[in-house]
């Protein structure tokens, strides 16, 4: 417990950090959001007029003031870009990527354990260069390959997947995750490729270790030495490396957004920084750090599950 | 759209009334009724507030929400619409609207001279932060004697008024009480119902059955933001939309070539220019200019950079328009006689260095910059392009003025004051080139006072004319805009708007 108290504290301090180097950053950025939204619209006064009504005038420590007030109190306030509220579109694009990044992870776990564990079992073998060939191949080509070719395939081709679009799960279901099917695919395919290759290495240490062979000589059958012996000793450094690229899915599968206009995270993220919405950049870079680290959090406390040897301290 | 204008008796009392009629016949055409049909759209929707958005992609969306007061017809003369007739007093100091009866918003109440009132001052107060507010920049005031008459009293005299009303971000009419929440959930007197949007992915619109010019033809509109051209194009490909806008030039072919589709293009709405700024030194001398001009081959541009998706033109007026001068002729790519011109303005070859800003969110702008590269080589300028992104464009170029040639576009201007005024008086709001010409000042400070329409839009030749002579800019090209759509959407005529750039679904329809 006082573990957990003492990383939350120290994420609190991470955080703050953080939204004080985001909105300087930003500030010194050419450009502002008043600017954006009348484009080549705009004339000096009308700019002048927009800038104050949005409180843009207001001095820099005061507009910040404002927002780490309002984020304390539990309100996100208005995107300046949408004129709408920030938590609810937070929580829509948190949703649209929550929705992929568990699926992608889904489909890339069920497929690198299996794999990476036959190919440390036939180590050397032809299995094993099979195996490696396929995450080799996830490895080297870029995940927005993957998608046009799942497109034209799924969508253009067979018909049995939407090419685009994004479906709130709450709508409907079965259709949500249809449409996030294929762009969870095309990620889970690079990712598995990651994982295999760390299931591989993690494994085939471990089978070269003296309980191992103990579990053999026992006479143990092979099924229960490879997975409950073998595995079980091999998953930390997997799940480990599995929750970092979670963490790291939230904020950062913008081509693959665009490529499926599958808007999450990563695009609001984008937009927001490409129209200098302020207080939508500072929302959404503080969440995706929030949720970078409460996975990995969440993956030091599930580690003594996985390995009862480690303590958290 | 058809209305026969009517100048009637009360034109004897020193005033002019103009009476939009419509045939029922008009208003009943739908062969088909019913059906969703999905938009793949090219832009990602902003803030709904229609008084607030200044982008034209937002505008699309609230084109099918809003009607204002007055609108205009395919060649963009202004004819009467919330408004059942209106009339100019002589001097052109009030505007008086008579209100058709029983037009209804979206909420269900009956629009009253109170909303438009309300409306207007709304873009007036500057608390609301308007795009537009300059447009009543010399309204006095608004008064309503009764529930379906407005009378706008001028301080002075602006000839423009009425047809910036035309346009929704000045003149869309909206409930009293209503602005606050327009942002999420805009309610105007259009065809169509705002339902939800979510943002970045979808704006659902539904018919409006008490719609006062006839209920829409389709149930539901769907627009799906996709803002990739190639994933817009697979979804059309697939089936998956009925329609989409913002085709990219060189895959039009495609879509062309495929038999369940067709392709709608237009030249009108978009032009292109080419930029020099007058606090560059050299780009004060006329001749430099000039030669800048000759060393352009407008056509091999339009070729190169745009695939021949337009039309090359000297003026950026719209051609549908009765101020566009038909008479300006673009200059031919001469390199030799470009040669001249420098030298006699005291740059031999070399002695030029230009630095050219392009903004990457308009790709070709990019690709003619390149193309110039090579035509201002020959004539012994050195030119370098700087890729700047829209924002950095944004804030170096139009705002802060710090270029020394660029490249933009602009679409959807039609009405002369807010085109010519802005750009070339040395007081406008879009000369970020600074441009000051005495002879265009005096020229558009008159059309505004002008309040004869033939005579003002013989004002404008003169501005284009004046703009041509002294190259002020070097107008390339309009733009085809354009349309796929499957071959089962019906009423494509009718899609869009005299402004090039908004579309209207009220008159398209599903064939299944």
């Amino acid at each position: 417990m006082a573990y957990f108290i003492q990383r939350l504290l120290s994420m609190a301090v991470t955080l703050f950090l953080i939204s004080i180097i985001t909105f300087t950053v930003t500030n010194i950025l050419p450009g502002d959001v008043a600017m954006m939204i009348m484009g080549t619209q705009s004339n000096p006064a009308a700019l002048a007029n927009l800038r104050e009504s949005l409180g843009l005038n207001d001095p820099l420590i005061y507009q910040y003031g404002r927002w780490i007030f309002g984020m304390l109190t539990g309100d996100w306030g208005n995107s300046l870009l949408f004129k709408q509220p920030i938590g609810p579109i937070l929580l829509q694009k948190m949703t649209a990527s929550a929705l992929i990044v568990l699926l992608s992870m889904t489909i890339a776990l069920t497929l690198a354990i299996p794999l990476g564990v036959w190919s440390a079992v036939y180590k050397n073998r032809w299995q094993d260069t099979a195996g490696s060939s396929v995450s080799i191949l996830g490895v080297s080509l870029p995940d927005f390959f993957w998608g046009i070719m799942l497109i034209l395939l799924f969508a253009r081709a067979l018909g049995w997947f939407p090419s685009s679009g994004f479906v709130h799960p709450n709508e409907d279901f079965l259709l949500a995750l249809k449409h996030a099917f294929l762009p969870s695919l095309a990620l889970g395919l690079g990712l598995m490729a990651h994982l295999t290759r760390m299931t591989r290495a993690t494994m085939t240490g471990i089978l070269s270790q003296e309980f191992i062979r103990v579990a053999r000589a026992k006479g143990l059958a092979e099924k229960t030495v490879i997975w409950q012996y073998g595995l079980a000793n091999a998953i930390g450094p997997v799940m480990t490396v599995a929750g970092l690229q979670m963490g790291y899915l939230f904020g950062s599968i913008i081509v693959m957004e665009s490529l499926f206009n599958y808007t999450g995270m990563g695009w609001l993220t984008y937009q927001a920084l490409l129209n200098r919405d302020m207080p939508l950049i500072q929302a959404t870079v503080f969440i995706i750090a929030a949720v970078v680290m409460l996975v990995n959090l969440l993956v030091d406390l599930l580690y003594p599950i996985f390995d009862p040897r480690i303590e958290l301290k | 759209m058809k209305s026969k204008i009517i100048h009637n008796a009360i034109s004897a009392l020193g005033a002019t009334v103009i009476l939009g009629l419509l045939s029922p016949a008009w208003a009943a055409s739908c062969p088909v009724k019913g059906g969703t049909l999905i938009w793949g759209h090219s832009e990602t929707t902003q803030n709904l507030y229609t008084h607030q958005t200044g982008t034209i992609s937002t505008m699309r969306i609230l084109q099918n929400i809003h009607d204002g007061l007055v609108t205009t017809d395919k060649n963009l003369n202004i004819i009467p619409e919330l408004a059942e007739s209106y009339v100019v007093s002589k001097d052109g100091m009030s505007y008086t609207f008579k209100l058709r009866d029983g037009v209804k918003f979206h909420d269900g109440s009956d629009m009253t001279s109170a909303d438009v009132k309300y409306s207007f001052e709304k873009v007036m107060d500057p608390d609301t932060g308007a795009v537009n507010k300059p447009v009543f920049n010399s309204v006095g005031s608004i008064e309503t004697p009764d529930n379906l008459t407005v009378i706008i009293k001028m301080d002075k005299i602006n000839a423009p008024f009425l047809g910036r009303l035309a346009a929704l971000g000045a003149g869309a009419i909206i409930p009293e009480g209503s602005a606050e929440t327009q942002g999420t959930m805009p309610v105007g007197a259009g065809p169509f119902k705002f339902v939800r949007r979510e943002i970045g992915n979808e704006v659902e619109l539904e018919r409006f059955d008490d719609y006062w010019n006839g209920p829409a033809c389709i149930e539901r509109l769907i627009a799906r933001e996709v803002t990739e051209p190639t994933v817009r194009l697979t979804g059309l490909r697939t089936g998956e939309m009925h329609l989409i806008n913002d085709i990219p030039a060189d895959r039009i072919d495609e879509i062309k070539a495929d038999k369940n589709l067709e392709v709608l293009s237009w030249s009108h709405g978009v032009f292109d220019f080419v930029n020099l700024n007058y606090k560059f030194e050299p780009f004060q001398d006329q001749r430099v200019r000039l030669a800048v001009d000759y060393i352009i081959d407008k056509e091999v541009l339009l070729q190169g950079a745009l695939w021949g998706q337009g039309k090359t033109a000297a003026s950026p007026g719209f051609s549908s328009s009765a101020s566009y001068n038909k008479d300006l002729t673009q200059r031919p790519q001469d390199i030799a006689k470009a040669k001249a011109l420098l030298k006699e303005a005291g740059y031999g070859p070399g002695d030029l260095k230009v630095v050219f800003k392009a903004t990457t969110n308009y790709p070709y702008h990019v690709e003619a910059a390149q193309i110039l590269v090579e035509w201002f080589r020959e004539a012994g300028v050195e030119l370098t392009i700087e890729q700047l992104t829209w924002a950095d464009w944004l804030g170096q170029v139009w705002v802060d003025k710090d270029f020394q040639m660029s490249m933009m576009n602009f679409n959807s201007i039609w009405e002369e004051d807010f085109l010519y005024y802005s750009l070339y008086n040395s007081t406008g709001g879009f000369n970020y080139r600074g441009i000051n010409d005495p002879v265009i000042d005096e020229l558009t400070e008159k059309a505004r006072v002008t309040i004869d329409d033939a005579a003002r839009a013989d004002i404008y030749k003169e501005v284009q004319q004046r703009v041509f002579d002294k190259v002020h800019d070097i107008v390339v090209w309009h733009r085809n805009s354009s349309f796929g759509a499957q071959k089962s959407v019906g009423g494509l005529d009718t899609l869009v708007n005299a402004d090039g750039a908004t579309y209207h679904f009220h008159k398209v329809w599903l064939k299944e």
